[in-house]
């Protein structure tokens, strides 16, 4: 089909993700946005939230991602995420041992932004691993 | 002359050895393919985050139009007087000269650099076992102020730091991140000038060299800063060679790996497309965000190559190893027949004179 769209999600690990479909939901990091075939070229920073594949030959799919960024180009999404994991391997343990450190992080920044944002960040991405999981029980 | 009984145990002996030692170079190859396809599946990533630094440079206005002074922290030179060298070693022996050629590098390096103040950070067991039994630790004095970082307490010209304690089979890209914040944050407080990496690059069995690379400040995107690098000689390389044919792994992956190459290649021209994009964000923020990563995915490049190429080096020295044990085999199997003939002959002799005498 002509109007598909190339996915690609890239870890520093390896090339998770690399398969057509016809849309693909990307957590900016001021907000989630889709893109379909023909989007205009795009550069943005990806917060911590879901990566959310439409139409794909494997059906609907999500990946848990933080920290990255994404290149949309008229035929073709790119995106580099440090993390990227399925809602199903997350291990809810772990994730809550992040969320406490970010807690902690966040008590203990006092004044200083840029501890105060680091810690903001550990949160979101833990908040957005735990949310996830919990969704694909239901 | 030893007798048969001994030299018998002595072979029984190597024979064990050589057991052992064959033993080692196939698991060492066995975990060669895998750092090796662990270091190839991590090239896209970093391909791409270098191109897209790229073609953000040229956008992101990093230096300033009026003063044409930089903007980015980690762009900014600096007369070198403070150097940190993260030094990547193996975590055990049994690996050739592997260690020792990283050592001397790093050697070379601090006695080249001699009047310099050297921090040492590392990777790998065998390197930090080392550097601290060397030079004594860096020493902090602990502050309960917020905001204010700890004071550094200077004793000696060379000192070591921690580093990531994770062993390198299963050392992940946060360990790498959490090291690479450090050095970071020890550049943008000016408390080092420069930063260096000394690791042993991986390109293939047969091509490997120990390199010492800048990390920071950051000048070219695309160029590796490769301050010194050792080649092995051409003997070393048949030897590997050698090894790697006889251990069944290929010499040269790449070629099995045209679609790889491919990928490879469109990485390179990620976020280079000559179109006008959107920023959803600043250039100037985008990049400002980019950039360590960058440097963390370069360290964490050369930490992968690493184990890659200390598989290999041990792979080859117990190669060399299995066929010293099968000379040795040979030269004590033929001494060990010369003396039972020599005794038997000498048995005979004996019997003939004394029948003779009769």
């Amino acid at each position: 089909m002509p109007d598909q769209l190339k996915v690609r999600l890239v870890t520093p690990d390896r090339i998770l993700v690399d398969q057509t479909v016809e849309a693909v939901e990307v957590p900016g990091k001021s907000g989630y946005f889709e893109v379909l075939y023909g989007h205009a070229p795009l550069l943005s920073e990806i917060g911590a939230g879901e990566v959310r594949l439409h139409g794909g030959e494997a059906g609907e799919q999500r990946y848990v991602v933080a920290r990255g960024f994404v290149e949309v180009l008229p035929e073709r999404v790119t995106i580099l995420a440090e993390s990227a994991q399925k809602p199903e391997e997350i291990d809810s343990g772990a994730v809550q041992e992040q969320l406490q450190h970010g807690e902690k992080l966040w008590n203990e920044a006092g004044d200083d932004a840029e501890k105060y944002a680091h810690a903001n960040e550990v949160i979101a991405e833990a908040e957005a691993k735990l949310e996830s999981a919990g969704a694909g029980k239901h | 002359m030893a007798n048969v009984l001994d030299l018998r145990r002595r072979i029984r002996s190597v024979r064990n050895t050589r057991q052992i030692t064959k033993a080692m170079k196939m698991v060492s190859a066995a975990k060669l393919r895998r750092a090796q396809e662990r270091a190839i599946s991590a090239r896209p990533y970093a391909a791409m985050l270098a191109s897209v630094l790229e073609s953000l440079k040229r956008r992101a206005e990093i230096y300033d139009p009026e003063t044409g002074e930089c903007r980015h922290p980690l762009l900014l030179t600096r007369p070198e007087k403070r150097i940190l060298l993260v030094v990547v070693s193996g975590d055990k022996g049994f690996a050739g000269a592997f260690n020792t050629n990283i050592f001397k590098a790093t050697a070379n390096f601090i006695s080249e650099n001699g009047e310099k103040q050297i921090d040492i950070d590392t990777i790998g067991r065998k390197g930090r076992d080392l550097f601290r039994r060397r030079y004594p630790a860096a020493q902090f004095s602990e502050t309960h102020e917020e905001n204010q970082r700890p004071d550094r307490q200077r004793g000696s010209a060379i000192e070591v730091f921690g580093g990531p304690t994770a062993a390198l089979d299963r050392i992940n890209y946060d360990a790498i991140r959490e090291l690479t914040d450090e050095i970071i944050s020890l550049y943008v407080h000016e408390e080092i000038d420069a930063a260096y990496l000394v690791y042993n690059e991986f390109k293939s069995v047969i091509q490997q060299r120990v390199v010492v690379e800048r990390l920071l400040p950051i000048v070219s995107l695309t160029v590796r800063e490769i301050e010194r690098a050792e080649e092995p000689s051409l003997e070393e390389r048949e030897r590997a060679a050698e090894a790697a044919l006889s251990a069944g792994v290929s010499l040269y992956p790449h070629e099995a790996e045209a679609a790889q190459k491919q990928l490879e290649d469109e990485a390179k021209n990620f976020g280079t497309a000559e179109v006008d994009y959107i920023y959803e964000q600043p250039p100037q923020e985008i990049f400002a965000d980019v950039l360590p990563r960058y440097v963390t995915s370069q360290i964490y490049h050369a930490t992968l190559e690493s184990i890659a190429a200390e598989h290999a080096a041990r792979m080859t020295a117990m190669d060399s190893a299995t066929n010293n044990a099968s000379d040795m085999i040979d030269s004590l199997t033929l001494t060990m027949n010369r003396v039972r003939q020599a005794a038997i002959t000498k048995e005979i002799i004996e019997i003939v004179s004394g029948a003779a005498a009769l």
